[in-house]
């Protein structure tokens, strides 16, 4: 039960990962919150059911299909709300709270809004570890998230474009006069970020119920760990991802689900009081 | 090779810099004087980029620039080591440098740079895998200093080198300044401490409320019992 529970916490972990990273990377770059990123994560699991459980294609070609489109989408979020509202932090919030509302009405349209779009379990089955049974499908999302996650940090860290964006991150203006092209940077920002929530929605697609609202209790979560971890931290997104994701894991499995989301605000709240730049954050100078 | 004619800029409806012109010859060192709000931060921030004039024309190598982005200034071959230092706080030393060449794509150049500016600044050398925020004020300085250099620029524009340093590390700004000079670079230094930026440049400037008060020879000024009284308090 123990060793059962330990293992769906690092599940979860990693899927809150992948998709807070991809929320802390835009907001470090833009210092813009999206509030469309729960729909973007929406948007890959009806890639996969679209490619997946209508068209029949292999669930790995669906999953990486999610990339590429909602990546794309990610891009188009930039050109056609942040870089119209920069500087004006209130419009460009309520422009993607706007676009998560069209995204869920628009897929609700399309494929149907009452019960959940149903996408068959491609790996069927359970892995055993000491007497914890996880089934496949969950056990994969673990080293799709280390992959993508070293390949993000190879890219920011050993990658000329990636530190570009991290030094636009850090200061903007500074960036612009090393050259760095800042559209371009915000560009790939959300490309980046809508690359990460798409993936995740797509993994997550076979195991969690696929409704055009599934973006809401995603954001939520996406949002304490990003405060958490101190808004603009990437490590620190990653770092509270793993510590919420034991947290709702061991609430929920103990208590019910809406107490873990409960604790994991107070978890928040408590992260504020005692350290209001976040765990990793940094103290602006 | 950079002339301002009748520039102004405008914060909202404050004008901070009101109609100055300013000329800046090849190899030589031209110094922005005056108190705090003269409008000598805003000047250099239009001649990057970083304002834009509301009327007047700023020509560089001949071409206008003043309708240009930062980006596109800078890879006309002006850097800045701008006030306040402003490195990249997370990255390693070594890595703000990197950014500094970020638009170069010779890379054998970009290579002897390195080593050329690790020859000014040897500290830089010894700190390269250290985070930039974590470095003293000085060393930040010669690290933003340092970045600047590496775009391989024609035209330095240094605003307050020299601030918050101790009087040590001020001489040695003002040596480093003088040996970028004598190796041929055009450099626009802003400073408040006139009495080293009078003794390294050829010709200076003295702004006030967003005026030039009073230009000429470096030389000169520095013997104006005016200049004297006001900014070197003899």
């Amino acid at each position: 039960m123990l060793i059962q529970t330990i293992a769906n916490s690092v599940v979860a972990g990693s899927v809150y990962a992948i998709i807070a990273v991809g929320l802390a990377m835009a907001f470090g770059v833009m210092k813009m919150a999206n509030f469309a990123h729960g729909e973007f994560f929406m948007a890959g699991a009806y890639v996969v059911y679209v490619f997946y459980a209508l068209l029949g294609w292999p669930f790995p070609a669906a999953v990486l299909m999610a990339v590429p489109i909602v990546g794309a989408m990610g891009i188009a979020t930039e050109r056609l709300i942040f870089r119209p509202t920069r500087d004006n932090v209130m419009a460009g919030f309520m422009a993607t709270a706007g676009l998560a509302f069209i995204l869920q009405v628009l897929v609700g349209q399309t494929w149907g809004v009452g019960l959940m779009r149903s996408v068959p379990t491609p790996y069927m089955g359970a892995m055993d570890i000491f007497g914890a049974k996880i089934g496949w499908q969950r056990v994969l999302v673990l080293p799709s998230a280390v992959l993508m996650l070293s390949a993000l940090w190879f890219f920011l860290y050993r990658v000329k474009a990636g530190k570009a964006l991290r030094a636009c991150a850090q200061d903007p203006e500074m960036a612009r006069l090393q050259g760095i092209r800042i559209n371009r940077m915000t560009m790939l920002a959300m490309a980046i970020s809508g690359a990460s929530a798409g993936l995740a929605g797509a993994l997550m697609a076979p195991i969690h119920p696929v409704t055009p609202y599934m973006g809401h209790g995603v954001i939520l979560t996406a949002f304490i760990i990003v405060v958490m971890g101190g808004m603009e931290s990437i490590a620190g997104a990653v770092l509270a991802a793993f510590l919420l994701g034991i947290v709702h894991t061991f609430v929920t499995t103990l208590s019910d689900a809406v107490t873990a989301q409960m604790v994991g605000v107070a978890c928040m709240a408590l992260v504020l009081i005692v350290r209001p730049q976040g765990l990793l954050g940094r103290v602006k100078a | 090779m950079l002339s301002l004619d009748g520039i102004w800029v405008h914060y909202g409806t404050v004008a901070a810099v009101k109609g100055i012109s300013i000329e800046v010859g090849e190899n030589e060192i031209v110094t922005l004087i005056g108190a705090n709000g003269a409008g000598k931060t805003t000047t250099l921030r239009a001649i990057s980029g970083l304002h834009r004039p509301s009327s007047g024309e700023i020509r560089f190598q001949g071409e206008r620039i003043d309708r240009l982005t930062p980006e596109e200034i800078t890879a006309r071959g002006i850097a800045m080591a701008p006030e306040g230092r402003r490195v990249f706080p997370q990255m390693t030393v070594m890595e703000n440098l990197e950014m500094g060449a970020y638009l170069r794509q010779d890379g054998a150049r970009v290579k002897r740079d390195f080593e050329e500016i690790f020859h000014h600044f040897p500290i830089l050398r010894e700190r390269r895998k250290q985070m930039a925020g974590t470095l003293s004020g000085g060393q930040q300085q010669m690290l933003a200093m340092g970045r600047a250099l590496m775009s391989g620029p024609k035209l330095l524009l240094l605003d307050e080198p020299s601030l918050g340093l101790s009087p040590i590390m001020t001489q040695e700004i003002a040596k480093i300044v003088r040996e970028l000079h004598q190796l041929g670079r055009t450099i626009v230094l802003v400073e408040q401490n006139a009495r080293m930026a009078l003794r390294l440049a050829k010709h200076a400037y003295v702004m006030e409320t967003g005026n030039i008060a009073l230009h000429g020879l470096a030389e000169d000024l520095r013997h104006d019992p005016k200049i004297q009284q006001t900014y070197l308090g003899a």
